[in-house]
């Protein structure tokens, strides 16, 4: 299943998110995180994207994943956080 | 004596160039072969630019920037869709571990901007730093920034409105929802100002680079020298502009 969602980060930036994911066992095929947010090094968010697939749409597993890629790969975020991203992935759901 | 800096004047080029040279003037820095360098720039024809992590069809109405002839391109700094028609743009390139740069990147757009506010107040324009990424004056924005680190070394590019036209700027930007466009129009209009609206008077991009040249002498106590780029410049914006910001992998990457 395909959907969507945007969320403005509460202090922060605009974020746009395009999941793809499996409606029957609510996993992730793909997801495009995108918006007017800051995040060094650049790859970062590919990082995160590659590591998302296949991941329980679920918001504890979502968050600690988010904040153990972020923490691995020393990536730091402007205007967004693991909290924001989370949520932004999980409002797709709605 | 002062430390001194390039200083590069390099008019009005397209999209593809401008976001051309600031990357070759970075690369040139981080391999010690120039030294810090503030760039003023326009763009010609009027361009849309996207931040690093944008989505371009989510962003851009491609089908009006081509009726329009608006040029589009995707930036290496994060942050969000620009439209670049009346303004002075500036880039600093300069080495992450200069003493002037703090390491806090946070920290390090309050003191480039602070070269910005100082340029502005050389104008008679009262302004302030607002966190992420903005300059405001009497709380509407003149200003935006964006910037980056790679090897090592810092990016900021950003632009100062010399005047703005937000019908349209909003007939190239893509909104979420069409209905709301004519409040979404007046919200800018609302949050947006220029020089030209602040001083009531047309002003030259010329003097908008002069008064901006002093802003960062004041704020780096540093001399801008005029130079050029450099053969290693020309020869890394060609190549930078075929790679990515003239090629469709890059500009549509998200």
């Amino acid at each position: 299943m395909q959907s969507n969602s945007i969320y403005k980060v509460p202090n922060g930036k605009l974020l746009k998110i395009f999941l793809d994911y499996n409606g029957k066992n609510k996993r992730i095929n793909t997801v495009r995180i995108t918006g007017d947010f800051f995040a060094y090094p650049e790859e970062a968010i590919e990082i995160i994207e590659n590591n998302l697939k296949k991941m329980i749409l679920e918001k504890n597993l979502l968050f600690s994943k988010i904040s153990s890629v972020i923490k691995e790969n020393n990536i730091e975020f402007i205007g967004l956080n693991a909290e924001g991203l989370t949520k932004g992935i999980l409002m797709c759901l709605k | 004596m002062n430390e001194k800096w390039r200083l590069l004047l390099t008019g009005a080029s397209t999209a593809a160039t401008n976001m051309s040279i600031d990357r070759a003037v970075l690369v040139a820095n981080s391999e010690g072969l120039v030294p810090p360098t503030v760039r003023f720039y326009e763009w010609k024809p009027p361009a849309i630019s996207i931040g690093y992590f944008q989505g371009l069809e989510e962003e851009v109405d491609l089908v009006n920037c081509k009726k329009l002839d608006v040029d589009y391109v995707r930036r290496i700094t994060g942050g969000g869709a620009v439209f670049h028609e009346h303004e002075l743009t500036y880039s600093i390139v300069i080495s992450e571990s200069h003493p002037e740069i703090p390491k806090n990147i946070m920290d390090s757009y309050g003191r480039i901007c602070g070269a910005i506010i100082k340029g502005l107040k050389n104008l008679n324009i009262e302004s302030q730093y607002k966190p992420i990424n903005d300059i405001l004056t009497n709380g509407k924005k003149i200003s935006g920034n964006a910037q980056t680190r790679k090897m090592k070394t810092v990016l900021q590019h950003g632009t100062v409105l010399m005047d703005v036209d937000v019908e349209k700027m909003f007939s190239i930007l893509k909104v979420p929802n069409e209905k709301i466009k004519d409040k979404l129009i007046a919200d800018v209009k609302d949050r947006v100002t220029s020089i030209k609206h602040v001083i009531n008077e047309e002003i030259s991009f010329a003097k908008v680079a002069e008064s901006m040249k002093n802003g960062f002498e004041e704020e780096f106590n540093v001399e801008l020298e005029l130079g050029v780029l450099t053969d290693t410049e020309r020869d890394l914006t060609k190549k930078f502009e075929k790679e990515y910001f003239s090629n469709k992998n890059w500009n549509n990457k998200r």
